[in-house]
């Protein structure tokens, strides 16, 4: 799945998981993961033993109150869209960047090309698309609009302020 | 009014292009049909009964006469050569093609307007008191805190996916006529003890399925802290709304389920955390922003006019539209004048495009080149001259936009019903052709006094039919359509939500079911009452007796 980092096509080298991916006794193969925060609470200690990075994948159903008292824990959060019309993950990338979470923010799920620009004003540094989704010409999304009203946390600032 | 500044104009324009190449990748096939369908509704098209709609923006109902030719233009070349005016003071095109929206939307954009946000999970036009400005109760005209939401919400990069729509409405004083109380959030410009002036707010208002009074959240709101407020409020919501069903998404669910004092806790400490931030309003923006909306050049000299008077006393007709149809301007020698859009036997809300252009040369002429839209999907001229009110009522009246009948019964609101819009059970046009046969008598429709008649083709309530003092909604009952009467109704300062009065009628009796109810009223009816007034003196139980009676 192509995954976009500061407008460009990166290599992705994190693996989202799910349950099948754990072994009877709860060890997962090598290499960084992103894991379920669900998953992830479930499989706490054996995740803190692997030498490779573990990340987690939260949405709008998570109570995100440990995790934003965790943040320095995590390299990487994804923030996942179950479906289109679920905006939960533009707010949750917002509470993310103001309680200064440095690691990545991912976006994952139903995201298509008119959400790129949004997503990237709400915070999202790396915003993974499907391929089937997926077209080079997608990227002109970040340029569409040149100017907006209100901040949010790019370095767009308030019209009043500009 | 607001005038686009390079910012204002090139995010619209930029917005233009942007949809054309949305519609262009969904004409292709590259663009899934869900997908486009969120897209389109954050532009204002819906796919109707028989054809795409286009609903256009009218910013807080503000309409100027290049933009009202514009409109007319457009209702001719994309369109029937009609539209229909809302009760969010927006215009509908019932009629445009899917391919050609996008020329629309360029038109619009070339007179300082746009279709964004007037559909779609998103925050939408904010509406307020027609008569901002020019009316003497206001505390503060409420146009420029409009405008200034208007701004912050448009495009706005979180709230774009929100569980449900959300509407936001401003009164400018203590006597509301933009039913705030039955907005998502409605706000009260209000002066504290120490006289500072600023808002009072209510939360989880709304109609639709489940309608709800609006709830106090806060009592007193700093002007420079409404938009972080705002932002609270809509953030809290959208991560915490359902999502599970639409018609338990709005916030008045939510507001409900969690309680109002728990709610505003959640939101008082969100807002904590962003008041301070770039959100905080500059005293100097306000200013910026009010410069739009400063009062006019008031003609001193119209104060002495004489010719009125005389008017009046020669010409009945003439004293009878004055009397219904306009209103007492804070000016001396001024009337806010209404253009009514309920003529007899045609569609509430509905204007030619003959009519438009005709309304933007009386608002050049006569009204500073303004016109506003109502919530009650009438027009305003808000400053005519006392001495060109008989020259405005005259060509308003060749064009059969003079009906002497504001806030009276025959003043309905209605949608457009089962007869264009998809989602409807029940028509409601040929409905009020008939009360409009039924009540033809204007002395006695006068007679009757204040009477706001609301009708909804559906339970989504676009009409608003539960806060009309008495309200119709048509039901599906085994394919025909039947109509279910409430009473006791108002989306004023006192808002209430009507009561059933007993089992739905058929699409015959509905007039004479309203003939029956009218009789009670004015049997029981103190001198000059005002129904909505009779009823809360004597109750349904005599309504709903009368009207229900067995015939002998």
């Amino acid at each position: 799945m192509p995954l976009l980092i500061n407008r460009k096509v990166v290599e992705d080298n994190w693996t989202l998981i799910n349950e099948d991916a754990f072994s009877e006794e709860g060890v997962v193969p090598a290499g960084d993961i992103i894991v379920p925060l669900a998953l992830f609470t479930e499989h706490k200690e054996s995740l803190a033993a692997r030498n490779d990075q573990v990340a987690i994948q939260v949405n709008g159903d998570d109570d995100l109150t440990q995790v934003l008292e965790n943040l320095e824990q995590f390299p990487l959060i994804a923030i996942d869209f179950p479906a289109f019309r679920d905006g939960r993950g533009f707010s949750i990338a917002r509470l993310l960047v103001r309680a200064e979470y440095k690691g990545e923010i991912r976006a994952t799920g139903d995201v298509g090309q008119d959400r790129l620009a949004y997503m990237e004003r709400c915070g999202f540094t790396a915003i993974q698309i499907s391929d089937d989704l997926f077209k080079p010409e997608m990227l002109n999304a970040f340029e569409e609009m040149s100017n907006y009203y209100q901040s949010a946390t790019d370095s767009v600032r308030a019209v009043y302020h500009q | 009014m607001y005038q686009y500044n390079e910012v204002d104009q090139k995010l619209v324009d930029e917005r233009v292009e942007q949809y054309r190449d949305q519609t262009r990748r969904f004409l292709a096939g590259e663009l899934p049909e869900d997908d486009f369908l969120a897209l389109r509704l954050m532009n204002g098209l819906y796919v109707q009964r028989h054809a795409p709609m286009l609903r256009v923006a009218g910013p807080y109902g503000m309409y100027n006469s290049t933009q009202l030719r514009k409109l007319a233009h457009i209702a001719r070349t994309y369109d029937k050569g009609y539209a229909h005016f809302t009760t969010r003071t927006n215009l509908q095109f019932n009629w445009p093609k899917l391919e050609e929206v996008p020329d629309i939307l360029a038109e619009l954009a070339s007179v300082q307007m746009h279709a964004i946000q007037t559909s779609g999970n998103c925050i939408r036009n904010t509406t307020t008191d027609q008569f901002a400005g020019v009316i003497a109760d206001e505390i503060e005209d409420p146009r420029p805190y409009c405008e200034i939401i208007r701004q912050w919400s448009s495009l706005h990069p979180e709230f774009a996916y929100l569980p449900r729509k959300f509407k936001i409405a401003i009164a400018g004083g203590p006597t509301d006529r933009a039913a705030t109380q039955v907005h998502d959030i409605g706000l009260h410009i209000v002066k504290n003890d120490a006289g500072e002036v600023g808002f009072e707010v209510l939360v989880g208002g709304g109609l639709g399925r489940t309608p709800v009074i609006g709830q106090q959240i806060r009592s007193f709101l700093a002007k420079e802290d409404l938009l972080s407020y705002l932002e609270a409020i809509i953030r809290v919501y959208n991560l915490n709304g359902r999502r599970d069903n639409k018609y338990k998404a709005r916030i008045k669910i939510l507001v409900k389920a969690m309680g109002v004092d728990a709610f505003r806790e959640l939101v008082d400490a969100e807002w904590e955390q962003i008041r301070n931030s770039d959100l905080k309003l500059p005293l100097t923006e306000i200013e910026r922003v009010k410069n739009f909306f400063t009062p006019f050049e008031y003609d001193e000299a119209a104060a002495t006019d004489t010719s009125l008077e005389q008017k009046l006393a020669e010409d009945e007709s003439f004293r009878t539209w004055y009397e219904r149809n306009t209103v007492e301007h804070k000016e001396a020698g001024y009337r806010i004048t209404y253009i009514s859009l309920k003529p007899y036997l045609k569609p509430a809300g509905d204007v030619t495009d003959a009519q438009l252009d005709l309304i933007a040369d009386l608002a050049d002429k006569y009204s500073f080149g303004e016109v506003r839209a109502t919530h009650n999907q009438n027009l305003v001229l808000a400053d005519v001259k006392n001495s060109d009110l008989y020259q405005v009522w005259q060509v308003l009246a060749e064009s059969d936009l003079a009906r002497p009948n504001i806030g009276t019964l025959t003043d309905m609101t209605v949608c457009p019903g089962g007869d264009f819009c998809a989602l409807a059970n029940a028509k409601t046009l040929g409905i009020a052709d008939q009360i409009n046969r039924k009540f033809e008598d204007m002395d006695y429709v006068h007679d009757l006094g204040d009477l706001k008649l609301n009708m909804s083709g559906c339970i989504n309530a676009c009409s608003h039919h539960h806060v009309g003092h008495i309200g119709i909604l048509g039901v599906d009952k085994k394919g025909e359509d039947w109509y279910q009467i409430t009473l006791g109704g108002d989306d004023g300062s006192d808002a209430a939500l009507g009561k059933v009065m007993g089992k739905s009628v058929a699409s015959d009796e509905v007039a004479d079911t309203l003939q029956k109810v009218i009789e009670v009223f004015v049997e029981q009816r103190f001198e000059n009452e005002r129904f909505i007034d009779t009823f809360h003196r004597i109750g349904m139980a005599p309504f709903k007796e009368y009207v229900y009676a067995p015939a002998n």
